[in-house]
């Protein structure tokens, strides 16, 4: 078993119902007839295509350029036929460009032989462990950068910029710490391929020139981090820290603080401190663009949440395999989330598609806020607010629209982890508010 | 296919305002029990007209003058008429402690707003009116048992100590734990008071801070005042007070400094008020003052930041 070091980071944060239970293998999802690929999934520019509408695609073709430095290109995830390049609603309900592609039923049967051989022999497959060796630092972000890989904990940051730096950071922190309660697709990962996430762990290492790396597991999966730890066999530079379960430790600050003690200034990146943040699952699809040339189609997608105890999976999908397509009754007053339930955000239609950030589908059932009660100022909210900021007295401010006051009591320092509205027991909508502030405030000083 | 929404998060703690004023209820079990104990059925009727009269205070208010939704089913009035009737002699008339509620409801709580709005604790404005208008009432302190039942009265250990000179060392360290002496209905046992604190340490209903920082501020004062501070800390109001009255949310400081700084005001106001003021009894003061103080105390004792420094600006 490895050593748990149980550190933690310093301030706030609550302990919500883990409902960790889905399945650790998981199973493959089959691929759609019809693909919706949106065009602007990651953070940055749009993709901008460059396939044309009756065009035909292959399984794992580029077919759309990345617009500029920060943005990400897109490949197709099945093989098909463009049939159009248009206006589509998101889950959310708004509009947002999209490729739909369609498969024939011959590009169907091809592709779907071709993964699942592929997947059952990379479960099977000890990875190259003199890979990173072969290959040098440019030709690994080209890779990555070609493979359209993004930050897939969720914020989709393109991930060829993080790792083109000017100064060397002094740490890299893999983040498996998945502290979202019912999300299970790190885990799943950690478990099933943790050969590939340690070398897709070096590949970044070694793209950045960055001398130390710390894996983060919270200790709630010790199954991932016993296979993590075995990946890790004798790699000095490599080392495994299993933290004490928090949530939101998975947030980039807090996860720097938790590893490192250094407390990242408000406003900043991480490498202001040294340090370089990524999650699990991008280091896996590292590897996969660097070892296989295969780009960012799939990934691992957990579907749980008040459904029965067999729907509780981690699915691999293809990226634009609409939602609907994952099989799951649907409880009554259904709220879909796209995303764990702090974070997450409630989905208005199911035919939008998976993007590279959706990490899960979390069902819950009659999940209706409770009726708002007048604060009575127990301070809940500053216990859990890991920014150390006042939620109560902030969403007043977001309340009456006074702006300034927000900014001038550091609204904009908020990661929105939702901690605060989690603990009142008044059910204040704390969190909603405080957004409000921080984006009106943000306006104004523009 | 109908899906809800909302923004989010979409899962929330079990903690209700309701549940946190019922944890209040089951931690004050105790020192209602040994209230009953010790000062029989005139201690009934006290606590019974008293919660009575709050919740119906509560419900007039918002029926009639407020016209605002219902809101005694949060418990927060129950909780109120409660502590209201562990602040009073058992010997009370019932109409002063119908007189006490309107003050502590109609007056501290809810021509403030109600819930969460009041600055100063309603349950000790109520008590602090009665004493003021009814001092004598007030002051006359029932035995414990079947002879106070019957009208033999009293006088407490702070009493005896200001006004008849008595030496705070000689008494009994087993009553004063028990609560086996005359004094206010729940203020007596020490037992059953530390029983209730450990209950709502346990269900995170309250920190510990202001009630160790009250303790602390008192035991510095009866330090530099040559006054045996076990004695202090378990006669008179104190426990009662420094578990369940400077704890109150709406009038306490927020966070961990503030809170500290606000109880160890207190402790060292009581302390100072027993040894040299006009009343025996400092208590109730010392948490109605410090309890105006709480919001320039919230004003300057702001909770530790994350980010600290600033980002250089490139």
């Amino acid at each position: 078993m490895p050593q748990t070091s149980k550190h933690s980071f310093s301030i706030g944060g609550i302990h919500p119902a883990p409902h960790k239970e889905s399945s650790a293998d998981p199973t493959l999802l089959p691929l759609p007839i019809t693909a919706t690929i949106m065009l602007s999934q990651h953070i940055g520019a749009p993709a901008v295509p460059c396939v044309c509408v009756g065009e035909h695609v292959e399984r794992g073709q580029e077919i759309a350029h990345n617009a500029s430095f920060i943005s990400a290109g897109l490949h197709a995830p099945i093989s098909g036929t463009v049939v159009s390049i248009g206006d589509i609603p998101h889950f959310n309900g708004k509009p947002a460009r999209a490729m739909v592609i369609k498969a024939s039923e011959d590009d169907h049967t091809a592709d779907t032989m071709g993964r699942e051989q592929y997947w059952s022999t990379l479960r099977l497959r000890r990875p190259d462990r003199d890979l990173s060796e072969s290959v040098d630092a440019g030709d690994i972000r080209r890779l990555i950068a070609g493979a359209g890989i993004v930050g897939l904990g969720g914020a989709t940051f393109p991930s060829h910029v993080k790792l083109t730096v000017s100064k060397a950071p002094e740490v890299l922190i893999i983040n498996g710490c998945e502290c979202e309660p019912y999300l299970m697709c790190d885990d799943a990962l950690m478990q099933t391929f943790a050969e590939q996430v340690v070398e897709g762990t070096e590949l970044m290492m070694k793209s950045a020139s960055i001398p130390r790396t710390v894996i983060a597991i919270e200790d709630n999966k010790p199954a991932a981090a016993a296979a993590i730890s075995a990946a890790i066999d004798n790699r000095h530079a490599i080392t495994l820290e299993v933290l004490r379960t928090c949530y939101p430790q998975g947030g980039e600050k807090q996860l720097v603080e938790a590893v490192t003690g250094r407390r990242i200034p408000s406003g900043a990146l991480p490498a202001s401190v040294g340090a370089i943040v990524h999650n699990v699952a991008t280091a896996f699809a590292v590897w996969q663009a660097v070892a296989d040339g295969i780009p960012l189609i799939e990934r691992i997608v957990t579907v749980s949440g008040d459904i029965p105890a067999g729907q509780r999976r981690d699915y691999i999908a293809a990226i634009g395999t609409p939602l609907s397509e994952f099989p799951f009754s649907l409880p009554e007053h259904a709220k879909v989330i796209v995303g764990g339930p702090m974070m997450g955000h409630a989905a208005v239609r199911l035919d939008a598609p998976v993007t590279k950030g959706t990490s899960g589908l979390t069902l819950l059932e009659g999940k209706a806020r409770g009726p708002v009660q007048p604060c009575m100022r127990c301070g809940a909210c500053l216990e859990a607010c890991p920014m150390g900021l006042e939620p109560y007295l902030l969403a007043s401010y977001g309340r009456l629209r006074r702006w300034d006051d927000a900014a001038a009591n550091y609204v904009a320092d908020c990661i929105e982890c939702g901690s605060c509205s989690y603990s009142c027991p008044s059910c204040r909508p704390l969190l909603d508010y405080i957004r409000l502030a921080k984006q009106r405030s943000k306006k104004t000083r523009l | 296919m109908k899906l809800t929404l909302s923004p989010p998060p979409h899962i929330h703690t079990r903690r209700t305002v309701r549940s946190t004023m019922a944890h209040v209820l089951v931690a004050l079990i105790p020192a209602v029990v040994c209230a009953l104990y010790f000062f029989r059925l005139p201690a009934l009727k006290v606590l019974l007209v008293s919660v009575a009269a709050c919740v119906a205070i509560e419900y007039s208010v918002n029926r009639w003058m407020l016209k605002r939704p219902n809101s005694i089913g949060d418990l927060s009035a129950v909780v109120t008429g409660v502590l209201l009737a562990l602040n009073l002699p058992s010997s009370l008339p019932w109409w002063m402690a119908v007189a006490g509620s309107v003050m502590a409801i109609g007056v501290a709580k809810m021509a403030f707003g109600g819930l969460g709005c009041n600055i100063f604790n309603p349950a000790l404005t109520g008590r602090v009116f009665l004493l003021i208008s009814f001092p004598a009432a007030m002051a006359t302190w029932p035995l414990p048992g079947e002879a106070g039942a019957d009208g033999a009265t009293g006088a407490t250990i702070l009493t005896l100590v200001k006004t008849a000179g008595a030496d705070p060392h000689a008494f009994a360290q087993s009553d004063l734990a028990l609560g086996n002496m005359p004094g206010s209905m729940g203020e007596v046992s020490a037992v059953a008071l530390l029983l209730g604190f450990a209950y709502l340490l346990v269900t995170k209903v309250i920190r510990a801070d202001i009630p160790f920082a009250v303790i602390a501020g008192l035991i510095i004062v009866d330090f530099l005042a040559g006054y045996p501070a076990e004695v202090d800390i378990l006669s008179g109001g104190l426990l009662l007070g420094a578990i369940f009255m400077a704890t109150d949310y709406s009038t306490s400081p927020m966070t961990r400094m503030g809170m500290l700084v606000y109880g160890l005001a207190i402790g060292a106001i009581t302390a100072c008020i027993r040894r040299w003021g006009a009343y025996p009894e400092g208590m109730s003061f010392a948490i109605l003052l410090m309890n105006g103080a709480t919001p320039l105390i919230n004003r300057y004792f702001k909770p530790e930041r994350f980010s600290i420094h600033q980002a250089t600006p490139q």
